[in-house]
């Protein structure tokens, strides 16, 4: 068994991708020179499409040109995973920690991913279960509500999760989320009849299935943080 | 054993959500380790004949990776540094970084791999080999670990947690 284990929580609100991108690519070159503890952030971002490592441009059903008209981004990424889209009223963690302490391979880092958005769903009355082979994510019968999509470098991870609160399901129309043809997106808001509290509770719960699910024994909030990381160096 | 697979049907039949699905946590203690190669501790091996090194991932690797969907390799003609990623693989949605042991000049990469990705799960030793290089340095082949050495340390790494 390890010993005390620490978890640095940073809620971000609402932070746009490419920003989230580079104070990841930060945090994880921090991350494994041990500057800083695991960490997680806490955030939603505006409405972004994103592709991963394999450049699946194929499944984005509308032309790259008209995406502004819609009001959404496209960014490319070195995750794993199929299209997706991000937006308002969708939850998302990133972990910035590292496998190797931790004791974990890509598989079940993924499968307790998973587990955390299927512990959160059950708080609801929603029965929520892992994808079938091939389909990772979360799924409520055949209907999607948390995605995944990770990268791991040296075996710190980055990129995470989305889970679907209530976004605007309109926008998954314009791709083939994950790759899949015949499944549909779906949301907390759709799946359960529970009176939903404020987003902001939704997202501390989703943090302590988290956090209880990876064994951390100790979690602290950051203070103000900010999208520069406190551990610039002088160039 | 059975019963916890006939629990697992049920549970699939009735669709009871599984928040862990039952995992052999002991195979790991059956990850293969060849003798003749040499190890690094991020879960790579080298095989060196003659002028030429052979690099892949291990066994203990591709069981916690999961399934092999996408490999993602250099081109030949290019170089490798020890300790630095050269390509990655995707699998369960994770893409993990592949890290050279040994510094050199690739020769070789493994085409094959594109169409046929999951060949480092099935086979990680033999038609799962990623790249051929040119080793640069003979001090850093002998600094990798042995497969006695390999063995002990995944007993140790899955032991700790």
């Amino acid at each position: 068994m390890r010993g005390p284990v620490k978890l640095e929580v940073w809620k971000m609100g609402f932070v746009n991708y490419l920003d989230a991108l580079k104070l990841q690519e930060k945090l994880v070159s921090d991350r494994k020179l041990c500057r800083i503890p695991d960490t997680l952030l806490s955030l939603q971002h505006p409405p972004t499409y994103t592709l991963g490592k394999r450049r699946t441009d194929h499944n984005l059903l509308i032309p790259a040109s008209e995406l502004k008209s819609i009001g959404a981004e496209l960014h490319y990424t070195q995750r794993g995973g199929d299209i997706t889209f991000h937006g308002p009223h969708q939850a998302i963690l990133y972990p910035i920690i590292s496998l190797r302490e931790i004791g974990l391979g890509a598989r079940n880092y993924v499968e307790k991913l998973e587990s955390t958005m299927i512990e959160l769903s059950s708080l609801y009355g929603v029965k929520a279960c892992a994808g079938q082979k091939g389909e990772t994510g979360v799924w409520v019968g055949e209907r999607k509500i948390g995605a995944i999509g990770v990268r791991i470098s040296h075996g710190i991870t980055s990129h995470g999760l989305a889970f679907n609160i209530d976004p605007d399901l309109k926008y998954f129309k314009h791709i083939v989320p994950c790759g899949i043809t015949d499944k549909e997106v779906t949301s907390l808001r759709r799946e359960t009849s529970t009176v939903l509290p404020t987003e902001e509770v939704i997202h501390e719960q989703l943090i302590s299935c988290f956090a209880r699910l990876f064994g951390y024994n100790t979690v602290v909030w950051k203070e103000n943080p900010s999208l520069s990381s406190d551990h610039e160096e002088i160039e | 054993m059975a019963l916890r697979m006939w629990a697992s049907s049920t549970a699939n039949a009735l669709k009871i959500s599984c928040a862990s699905k039952p995992h052999l946590s002991f195979s790991r203690c059956f990850s293969t380790v060849l003798d003749g190669l040499k190890y690094a501790e991020s879960h790579e091996w080298v095989k060196h004949e003659g002028s030429v090194a052979t690099i892949g991932i291990t066994d203990h690797a591709q069981d916690h990776l999961g399934e092999v969907v996408f490999v993602e390799l250099p081109e030949p003609g290019g170089s490798v540094s020890k300790g630095k990623g050269f390509g990655a693989v995707e699998s369960v949605k994770a893409t993990s970084d592949v890290n050279s042991p040994i510094s050199g000049e690739i020769v070789e990469v493994n085409s094959k791999l594109s169409e046929a990705p999951g060949m480092i799960n099935s086979s990680p030793y033999e038609e799962g080999w990623m790249i051929k290089v040119k080793p640069s340095s003979s001090s850093e082949l002998e600094s990798l670990m042995s497969s006695k050495e390999y063995t002990e340390f995944c007993e140790e790494e899955d032991a700790s947690h």
